[in-house]
C-alpha cells in the first residue's frame, strides 16, 4: 500500500473521512469484509450462469430506475464516511474494527507524513492501566490520535489507550463519531476514572482549550495546567502519571489568530485562520507535514501516596507543578531534537 | 395479603404490574387497588378498581380515603403520559399537579413506601456528559420537552417531600426507552416507521430495556424495600445505525438545523414540542449506568440486542431484501 495510494490519495480529500477512505482503497486485506466478499462473489458467479443459460433473461433485465439510483444516493450520502464501521464498539465507542481498517493510514500519518522519532521510549511500562499526561497543541485532536497510536505500537501489551477530547467536539456531527470510534473520549473525571479502573491507558491533556487555542507565536509555551484534576484521579485510581512532551503539533494547523464571532453559530469555539484555512477553503484543513518528536518521561514518583491524598490541595498542586515542569523540559528537549519544522 | 395502590393504571407498567402483582392466586400476591380514570378491560374483575381524576384539586381527600380504607401499603405513580400530547398545560396538571395531590394524599394516609416510575430522560441529553449516567448525576433535562421538564420537577417536588415525611421510603425507578413485543411508546413507534429520520452526522450508542426486565425489576420494588433512585436500564448499548439496520428499516439522515426547522410543525401537532426534544436523545451521548439497579433487583436477563430483537421479530418488521 505504502506512498504511493496513500500521498496521491491524500491531496483530494479532507481530513476525517478521507483517512478511512484511503484506508479502505489502499487494498486492506481486512478480515471483517472476508465473509461479505464470499458471498458476493458467489452471487456473482450465480448471476452470471442465470445469464448464461436464459439469454432472455438479459433482454428483459429492468433498467435502474430513479428509486433505485435514488436509494443508492440516501445510503451514500447519508452514510457519509461511517461505512467502514463495523457496529462492534465497547463501553466508551471505540470501534477496534474500524480501528484496523484504519491501521495503515494511522501508520503513514505516523511514520511518513509526521515523521514522528520516539524519544526514551524505554521508560514507559510495558503493561497496566496509567494515566500519560501531555501538552495540548491544535484544535483537532491530531495529537492525542497519534499519541495513542504510537503507545499502542510501543506497549500492545496494554491495549489501545483513549484519548479525552474537549467538550465542543463532542457537538460537531462527522467529527465526534469519526474521533469516538478511534479511542477519543471526552474529557471528565468520572469518564477517566471509569477508564482507569477498567485497566486502560488514558491520555490527558490538562492545558485543555487554553492549550488548544494558542496562536503560533506561543507554541510551546505551556499554559496554566488546569486544577489539579489529572493529579488527583491519577492519585484516586492508584495508577502512575507518565508525562510526555509532544513537538510538531503545534505546526500541524498553524493558527496566526483566531475569530470568535461567527464560530459560536458552528458550535466552534473559535474560527481559526492559518495561512492556508479558510483561504482555501476545506483542502486548507489539512494537516502539514511538520517534523514530530515525542518525548517520554520518567513516571512521577507517587510512592507512598493513596486516593486520601487527593484531598490534599497543596500535594496536589505541588504535583501539578513538578508534572508541567517535566512536560516543559521533555518539550525542550525534543525541540532540540528535530533539526528543522519540516525536516 | 399486603395491599397495592396504583396509579395511572391504563399505562403499560400499571397494568401490567397490577396483572403481575395479583398473581393467579398464589400466596405471595398482593391485592390491588387501581387508580385512574378509567378501568382498562384487561383487569376487568381481577383488580378494585377506584375512579380518580388526579387533576381534581379535592381528590387528595378522595385518595387518602381510599388509601386508608384499603389499608395500602405501597403506592406505585405511574401516572404520566406515555405519549406527551400538544396540550402542554393539561400535561403538566396532570403529571406535577397530579403528583402534588397524590403526596398530599400519601402524606394524609401516612402511606409506608412509595414507588415512582421517572425515565432516563430527565439526565438530559447533551454533548457535555460522562459516558455513563449515575443516579447522583444532576438532572438537567432538556429544556424543549414538557414531559421531561414535568418528570425533573417531579423529582425534585419528591426530593423536598421525602425530607420533610422521612417516614416514607420512596423509591424512584429511573427507566430507558422501553421494547418488546407488547410495549407501544414513542420510540416502539419511531422504531416501526418505514423510512426512520436520523440526525445527520450522528451515531449515538442507544440503550434499549426490555419490557420483561423492566417490569421485573418494578415488581421486585414493590415486593422489597428498596429505598432511593434506580437506574433501570437494559445491558450494554448499542449504535443507532446498527438497530436500524437490523429492524430492516431505512435511514434517512437529516441534517440538525433542516430537522429543527422542517420537523417543527409535525412535532408540535403530535407531541408539543420541537423536534429536538425527542432527536436529541439519538444524538448525544445518553447511557445510564444500571449497575446499583442491577445490584438492587438483579441483572437484566435481555441485553439491549436482545431487547430490540425480540421487539423487531414479533412485528415482523424485517423484510428479506
Amino acid at each position: 500500500m505504502a506512498d504511493g495510494s496513500g500521498s496521491g490519495a491524500r491531496a483530494r480529500r479532507s481530513p476525517g473521512a478521507g483517512r478511512r477512505r484511503s484506508a479502505g482503497a489502499g487494498g486492506s486485506a481486512a478480515a471483517s469484509g472476508g465473509a461479505e466478499d464470499a458471498v458476493r462473489e458467489a452471487l456473482a458467479g450465480l448471476r452470471q450462469e442465470i445469464l448464461a443459460r436464459f439469454p432472455a433473461a438479459r433482454e428483459g433485465a429492468p433498467r435502474r430506475d430513479l428509486m433505485e439510483l435514488f436509494e443508492e444516493l440516501r445510503v451514500r450520502l447519508g452514510t457519509l464516511g461511517m461505512r467502514e464501521w463495523s457496529g462492534e464498539i465497547d463501553d466508551f465507542g471505540l470501534d477496534l474494527d474500524a480501528l484496523e481498517t484504519a491501521r495503515p493510514a494511522f501508520d503513514f500519518l505516523l511514520d511518513r507524513w509526521w515523521r514522528a522519532g520516539l524519544l526514551h521510549a524505554s521508560r514507559v511500562p510495558e503493561a497496566g492501566p496509567a494515566l500519560v499526561v501531555a501538552n495540548r497543541s491544535g484544535l483537532l485532536p491530531w495529537d492525542g490520535l497519534m499519541l495513542a497510536h504510537a503507545l499502542e505500537r510501543l506497549c500492545p501489551a496494554a491495549g489501545r489507550p483513549r484519548f479525552l477530547v474537549a467538550d465542543w467536539l463532542m457537538a460537531l456531527p462527522f467529527v465526534h463519531p469519526a474521533v469516538v470510534r478511534y479511542g477519543g473520549v471526552r474529557a471528565c473525571p468520572e469518564n477517566t476514572s471509569r477508564l482507569l479502573r477498567a485497566g486502560a491507558r488514558v491520555i490527558a491533556f490538562p492545558e485543555g482549550q487554553r492549550g488548544a487555542a494558542k496562536v503560533f507565536r506561543e507554541r510551546y509555551r505551556l499554559r496554566r495546567f488546569g486544577r489539579g484534576g489529572v493529579v488527583r484521579v491519577a492519585l484516586r485510581a492508584g495508577v502512575p502519571l507518565l508525562p510526555v512532551g509532544v513537538v510538531g503539533a503545534e505546526e500541524v494547523h498553524p493558527v496566526l489568530f483566531k475569530i470568535t464571532g461567527p464560530a459560536r453559530s458552528l458550535g466552534l469555539p473559535f474560527l481559526p485562520v492559518t495561512p492556508t484555512f479558510p483561504w482555501l477553503g476545506p483542502f486548507g484543513a489539512l494537516p502539514l507535514p511538520s517534523r514530530w518528536v515525542i518525548a517520554f518521561g520518567e513516571p512521577l514518583d507517587l510512592d507512598g501516596l493513596s486516593a486520601e491524598d487527593a484531598e490534599d490541595d497543596l500535594l496536589v498542586s505541588r504535583l501539578t507543578l513538578e508534572l508541567r515542569r517535566r512536560i516543559a523540559r521533555l518539550v525542550d528537549e525534543g525541540l532540540k531534537a528535530r533539526s528543522g519544522v519540516f525536516a | 395479603m399486603p395491599t397495592v395502590a396504583i396509579t395511572g393504571l391504563r399505562t403499560f407498567v400499571g397494568q401490567r404490574l397490577a396483572e403481575r402483582l395479583r398473581g393467579e392466586g398464589e400466596p405471595e400476591g398482593f391485592r390491588v387497588v387501581g387508580l385512574d380514570l378509567r378501568r382498562p378491560h384487561r383487569l376487568e374483575g381481577r383488580v378494585r378498581f377506584q375512579r380518580v381524576d388526579l387533576t381534581d384539586p379535592a381528590v387528595p381527600l378522595r385518595i387518602a380515603e381510599i388509601l386508608e380504607k384499603e389499608g395500602v401499603e405501597v403506592v406505585v405513580h405511574c401516572a404520566f403520559r406515555t405519549f406527551p400530547t400538544a396540550d402542554v398545560e393539561a400535561d403538566h396538571e396532570l403529571e406535577t399537579i397530579g403528583t402534588l395531590h397524590l403526596l398530599d394524599a400519601c402524606a394524609a394516609a401516612r402511606i409506608p413506601r412509595l414507588v415512582v416510575a421517572s425515565s432516563t430522560q430527565v439526565y438530559g441529553a447533551r454533548p457535555d456528559q460522562p459516558a455513563f449516567l449515575e443516579e447522583d448525576h444532576p438532572l438537567r433535562g432538556h429544556p424543549e420537552a414538557h414531559q421531561v421538564r414535568n418528570l425533573v420537577e417531579v423529582e425534585h417536588i419528591l426530593d423536598a417531600w421525602q425530607a420533610r415525611h422521612p417516614d416514607t421510603a420512596v423509591t424512584v425507578l429511573r427507566r430507558c426507552w422501553t421494547v418488546g413485543p407488547t410495549v407501544d411508546e414513542p420510540i416502539t413507534r419511531y422504531f416501526a416507521r418505514p423510512v426512520v429520520p436520523v440526525v445527520l452526522g450522528f451515531d449515538p450508542r442507544v440503550q434499549l430495556i426490555h419490557e420483561a426486565d423492566c417490569l421485573r425489576a418494578f415488581e421486585r420494588a414493590v415486593r422489597e424495600p428498596h429505598a432511593g433512585v434506580f437506574n433501570v436500564v437494559g445491558r450494554g448499548a448499542v449504535p443507532l445505525g446498527v438497530l436500524l439496520r437490523r429492524a430492516g428499516r431505512r435511514p434517512l439522515p437529516i441534517p440538525g438545523p433542516l430537522l429543527r426547522r422542517f420537523g417543527e410543525l409535525p412535532a408540535r401537532v403530535s407531541a408539543g414540542d420541537p423536534p429536538d426534544a425527542f432527536f436529541d436523545y439519538l444524538r448525544y451521548p445518553f447511557v445510564a449506568d444500571g449497575s446499583r439497579a442491577a445490584a438492587a433487583f438483579g441483572e437484566p436477563v435481555y441485553t439491549t440486542q436482545e431487547a430490540f430483537a425480540s421487539f423487531v421479530g414479533s412485528r415482523r418488521m424485517r423484510r428479506y431484501r
